[in-house]
């Protein structure tokens, strides 16, 4: 997966455009002139004029601001009206995503495109062996019926030039389960019945359309005008994107203006526990496997996919949830806001009230980088918890919770563990067919939406060995002595 | 063969910088051509302020002392191969 793109670019130049202008008190003033700014005249715009290029920005902010771009009822409509909708709070729906169709729509309908390696040969494989019929040769050169075309792919497979290439549609191609889809416009639509937030189509389309509907500017407005008393919960994959030690992170975080701040690190203690225990007691009980129940990208896709999956999957909540509860305990008319790396998080707050925002990796580097936060030069003004494990920090990468839990088992039980590594075609097979047969290998699945597991979510900003590399000094810093081998 | 470092590559850290694409740069080594490996030292450094000056210079890194701005992996490996060339002339 790679991120690093302009439309990527672009994406946290808004959000660092628009954090900065609410910081500076002008953003209901200013923010209608960003699309111009960004795109001034010039004579290679990206699409087909500049007027196109500052409708997409526009849609792209409308997005960020936490709105569904097909609820837009006037296009006249300033971007100064959502944004102090915005500012006000607004309701949310429980669908994260949304599609910019100003972005969108410039994918093909048609798979298959003849290039002009096509030699208009006499033999025609492609057209002889088209079961509909979609290939006429004019002028010298085969043609592919876009009416009559089916996506077969034999013509491709047919020509002995390969004249005849695939095109994919990316956002199609990396969602796992068939939720986007091109309506009848030939604008892709996202299905919230079948979507589980996994945020795979928004990398992929390199025009950016695909957006999340951000809750930062919101959240940043309260916390600047103090109208609310904040915490900030901090996921560990957090502490593998930046390059700066935990606790420099963590101070940084504070300094945004957050009251208190607590790793969710913390919470993992408590799902490692309460997770292991269930994992005896399900065993015991004759459970020919269970899997976690951490991602949650993964529970709704067992919601939603796999009900037979479900009495496989582990009840224990998630750490986001136990820290949660902790946050609410130890600050009680806090709000509590949860940092990390994951779309998925989004609406698993939706539905635990416990959490009030989500916040990104994205939207908290747009946020240091907005007020000018450097987390090196930054005052230590609070200490690591002590209570947080190292193996709670390394939930973050895939095998986290498998090694969390073994290390409380300790060597007294034999546990035959597996990792699924990222939620794909295959991965999805090899659950279901778990789930049919009741009989495993191994008793304990750890399953990751993301391959490589958080560090590698869709909104994070250091690329994964990067993270990699980090998350291991994340936990180098709080390993007991005893403990470095 | 022994080969010292010549080419001091310092890649800026502060968060503007990284978060539009600073970070991939860290990568840098992974993408160096055979003439350049062990030749070339990668590390952060914290902002140096340029971006402050003029708007998007982001990601800023450092050569030899020298800036290049916008950089990419495969313009910081040209400005790399540039150098080389002139040094071996």
């Amino acid at each position: 997966m790679t991120y690093y793109n302009n439309a990527v670019i672009t994406k946290r130049e808004l959000l660092v455009r628009l954090i900065q202008q609410l910081d500076n008190d002008t953003l209901l003033e200013k923010i209608d002139r960003i699309p111009l700014e960004m795109r001034p005249r010039t004579n290679s715009p990206i699409r087909c004029c500049v007027h196109k290029d500052r409708a997409v920005i526009k849609y792209k902010i409308m997005a960020l601001l936490g709105f569904n771009i097909a609820d837009e009822t006037d296009e006249l409509a300033p971007l100064r009206d959502y944004a102090e909708q915005a500012l006000k709070g607004y309701t949310q729906n429980g669908n994260f995503l949304t599609v910019v169709d100003e972005a969108c729509s410039s994918c093909v309908q048609v798979n298959y495109t003849v290039s002009n390696l096509c030699q208009g040969c006499e033999g025609r494989p492609c057209q002889v062996n088209c079961p509909k019929d979609a290939i006429m040769v004019i002028n010298g050169k085969a043609n592919i019926d876009h009416q009559k075309c089916v996506n077969c792919g034999i013509c491709q497979k047919a020509c002995p030039f390969h004249a005849i290439a695939y095109l994919p549609v990316p956002c199609e191609e990396s969602c796992p389960v068939k939720a986007i889809r091109k309506n009848a416009d030939g604008i892709e639509e996202i299905d919230f019945d079948k979507c589980i937030h996994c945020g795979k189509c928004m990398t992929a389309c390199p025009f950016g359309a695909i957006s999340e509907k951000s809750q930062v500017l919101n959240l940043y407005y309260n916390i600047k005008h103090q109208s609310e008393k904040t915490v900030a919960m901090v996921a560990p994959a957090i502490l593998s994107q930046f390059k700066a030690s935990s606790s420099q992170i963590l101070n940084s975080i504070k300094a945004i203006g957050f009251d208190e701040v607590i790793e969710v690190a913390e919470g993992a203690n408590m799902t490692t526990d309460h997770e292991t225990q269930e994992l005896l007691e399900r065993l015991d009980k004759g459970a020919s496997f269970m899997t976690t129940s951490c991602c949650p990208s993964y529970i709704q896709f067992t919601e939603k996919h796999a009900p037979e999956l479900k009495p496989f999957v582990s009840d224990t909540p998630s750490p986001m949830a136990y820290t949660a509860q902790l946050a609410k305990d130890r600050f009680p008319n806090y709000k509590a806001v949860f940092i990390g790396p994951c779309l998925a998080k989004r609406s698993e707050a939706y539905t635990n009230e416990n959490i009030d925002y989500v916040i990104t990796t994205e939207e908290l580097g747009a946020m240091f980088a907005a007020l000018k936060i450097d987390l090196v030069k930054t005052d230590i003004t609070q200490d690591l918890d002590p209570v947080v494990r190292p193996e709670s920090r390394a939930y973050a990468a895939v095998g986290g919770v498998t090694n969390a839990i073994k290390t409380v088992l300790s060597n007294d039980h034999q546990l035959k563990t597996e990792l699924i590594d990222g939620i794909d075609k295959k991965s999805i097979r090899l659950l279901k067919t778990l789930a049919k047969k009741n009989v495993s290998e191994a008793a304990f699945y750890e399953v990751m939406a993301c391959d490589g597991g958080c560090i590698n979510g869709p909104v994070n900003v250091a690329p994964l060995k990067v993270s990699q590399n980090k998350l291991k000094k994340a936990i180098q810093e709080i390993q007991p002595e005893e403990a470095v081998i | 063969m022994i080969t010292s470092i010549k080419y001091k590559v310092q890649i800026c850290c502060g968060t503007m910088c990284y978060i539009m694409g600073g970070a991939e740069l860290h990568l840098l080594n992974e993408s160096l051509p055979s003439s350049l490996k062990n030749k070339v030292s990668v590390e952060g450094i914290p902002c140096f302020g340029k971006c402050d000056k003029h708007e998007k210079s982001h990601p800023c890194v450092l050569i030899n002392g020298q800036v290049l701005n916008n950089a990419s992996t495969q313009k910081i490996v040209n400005h790399l191969l540039t150098i080389e060339q002139n040094d071996l002339l």
